[in-house]
């Protein structure tokens, strides 16, 4: 089932470390899954003197890396494939030789959102980051009210189904909550995210289906992964892909972008989840079966 | 003691079920998929074309009915091209891949990805075929240099040259940009889903054009099958022939390549199917191959889709897996190097 895992790697980024930055730890590279200029991570922070070692999925300057001589690597760790950002499978082999540089930390893309931006946080006190900078609280204080407020939504929508996933021109993935951390989140805040049946055996984050099956899940509202979502790109689907309005959520338009892998802090998810929240608010519960 | 005219009846005869067995593929490529649906069901939605809004209808006709026509398209221009390709070489590996094609078109994707910023399949297509052509333009130019043209070994060393210079500059890319690569993987395996009616109405015009014009070459075939000395003493235009049985394959495998990805073996084994039941006249193995290639790739894909469900196995995963043990039987038992009459 090789081909599977290939078709959907691109969907899962990783995010290296960088949560750190916000807490004012700056380090002395980075290397992330997207160009820096895009990588919602690291919008709005200040990068001046830090080496980018690289900006896509699965290569990173080993040698550049080692000029550094870094004290600590710090990415996520991966459960569904037992390794740390940098080091999974597939990642170039000469990238791997990260690992011999330094130790490598970092926090479980686990059960929660929570812990990521909990460990994260502790992490750069461990490191001896000041945590009391009073964005930083603010920044708390906003995610609580925010999580507040999507539970309110949701509660007034008890039937309301939604099902994250990612279109592309051969096949339609699901993505499995199982592995996405604020898919559980999401589940716990009272949103029926679905459970896809059957997730790949070789690549669990997604069950991909093929085009003719469009129809097999029909949530209320699709989250569309964050990553190839754009305002139009629901009704080019529908355009492109015959059976793509029989999903009856996509016929309706209830599409909204889900910040699929990528969300490390508070600050962050407090944004999405207030867009989430719009868009629950906004949604017909009686669209999907 | 059979007779010239009773061979020609029963090659004709073969012809005839082939036919009746394109027919049953192409069925089961309409009435089987990675979904389940009735046959009431498809015969419905094919009577009423248009269909009647429910989802069977539409992934019959509008999934399942072009990527049906596309399959027989693609694989008898594949099967053709081979076909042509191992008479103009008098190569008995040669196919599309070797001849850069599948290489040009793929870097000329690469380019599409990564220079011009394109996405999507509907617009890799023209891409892809540029790609293709202009390979074939290119190895044939290099094989004609010096005095004695186009000559078989030129042509496959040619063919290799271009494959590897082209796969080199693709690599060079790809290797610094994984969207590309990753892109690029799903493109280079070679499958018919995800495209539809404006791909099929695209390729349509040159492939069956390509195949109308392939069917003629029949007879120039054979003669350069009997070697270039041989060809000219009988008053055959060598580099003409070699030329135009260029442009040919340029025309098909370029189109199909462009519409489906680079499809393994098809061009390779299937005209040696072909000589093993027909003979080594090209006037028969060329309608042979047309009919034997699309029975073989609908085949596959139908079987890739119906153990793939609810996902798809791609086509050219599943000829990869059928067809190498298959060339391998053909290396072992039959005379391959005889790809002459």
């Amino acid at each position: 089932m090789h081909e599977r895992a290939a078709s959907s790697s691109r969907h899962i980024p990783r995010l290296n470390g960088s949560a750190l930055i916000s807490f004012g730890i700056k380090p002395v590279g980075i290397y992330t899954d997207e160009p820096v200029k895009t990588d919602p991570n690291l919008k709005d922070l200040d990068l001046t003197g830090i080496t980018v070692l690289g900006e896509e999925w699965g290569k990173i300057d080993v040698e550049k890396a080692a000029s550094l001589a870094p004290d600590l690597i710090v990415g996520d760790w991966w459960p569904a494939e037992k390794a740390y950002s940098g080091l999974e499978e597939g990642v170039d082999e000469k990238s791997k030789k990260l690992k011999e540089l330094a130790p490598i930390v970092g926090i479980s893309q686990g059960e929660s959102i929570v812990d990521l931006a909990e460990g994260y946080e502790n992490l750069a006190k461990s490191l001896g980051a000041k945590v009391d900078d009073p964005k930083v609280a603010a920044n708390k204080q906003r995610f609580e009210a925010a999580v507040t407020a999507f539970k309110t939504a949701t509660a007034a929508k008890p039937g309301l189904t939604a099902a994250a996933m990612a279109p592309s021109d051969e096949n339609l993935s699901i993505a499995n909550p199982k592995y996405a951390p604020e898919l559980l989140d999401f589940q716990r805040w009272g949103l029926k995210v679905i459970n896809p049946e059957r997730p790949d055996p070789s690549f669990p984050y997604w069950e991909t289906i093929s085009w003719e099956n469009a129809d097999k899940y029909q949530p209320d509202l699709i989250l569309w992964d964050s990553r190839v979502f754009t305002p139009t790109v629901n009704a080019e689907y529908g355009k492109k892909q015959p059976t793509w309005f029989k999903v009856k959520a996509a016929k309706a338009g209830a599409a909204v972008s889900w910040p699929g892998y990528w969300l490390h802090t508070y600050g962050d998810f407090a944004v999405e989840l207030e867009k989430l929240t719009t868009a629950i608010s906004a949604a017909d519960e009686n669209v999907g079966n | 003691m059979t007779t010239t005219s009773t061979v020609a009846a029963r090659r004709a005869s073969g012809l005839v079920v082939l036919c009746a067995l394109l027919a049953v593929a192409a069925f089961l490529s309409i009435a089987q998929g990675s979904r389940s649906i009735d046959l009431s069901e498809v015969l419905r939605a094919l009577g009423s074309l248009g269909g009647d809004g429910t989802i069977n209808s539409t992934v019959t006709v509008e999934l399942r009915v072009p990527r049906t026509l596309l399959g027989i398209l693609v694989g008898a221009a594949l099967g053709v091209a081979g076909a042509i390709l191992q008479g103009v070489t008098r190569n008995p590996l040669a196919d599309a891949g070797i001849m850069g094609i599948n290489s040009g078109a793929a870097a000329s994707v690469v380019f599409a990805i990564t220079v011009l910023g394109i996405h999507g399949v509907e617009f890799y297509v023209w891409f892809a075929f540029a790609g293709a052509i202009g390979a074939t333009v290119l190895v044939y130019s290099i094989a004609s240099m010096g005095r004695e043209g186009a000559t078989p070994v030129k042509l496959a060393l040619a063919g290799a040259a271009v494959t590897a210079g082209f796969g080199s500059l693709t690599s060079a890319i790809v290797m610094t940009d994984i969207d590309a690569l990753n892109e690029l993987r799903f493109w280079q395996v070679g499958s018919l889903a995800g495209r539809y009616a404006p791909i099929l109405i695209g390729v349509a015009p040159f492939l069956l054009a390509g195949l109308a014009v392939s069917l003629g070459c029949g007879r120039a075939l054979n003669g350069l099958a009997l070697g270039e000395d041989l060809a000219r003493g009988l008053g055959q235009r060598v580099a003409l022939t070699r030329a135009a049985a260029f442009g040919v394959v340029a025309l098909l495998a370029g189109a199909a390549t462009a519409a489906c990805g680079p499809i393994v073996f098809i061009g390779l084994v299937v005209p040696h199917l072909a000589r093993f039941l027909c003979g080594p006249d090209y006037r028969w193995i060329l309608p042979y191959s047309m009919l034997l290639a699309p029975i073989v790739l609908l085949l596959a894909d139908v079987l890739g889709r119906v153990a793939g469900a609810p996902g798809e196995l791609q086509v050219g995963v599943v000829l990869a897996v059928l067809c190498a043990p298959v060339f391998v039987g053909i290396v072992r038992y039959a005379r391959l190097a005889e790809v002459g009459p």
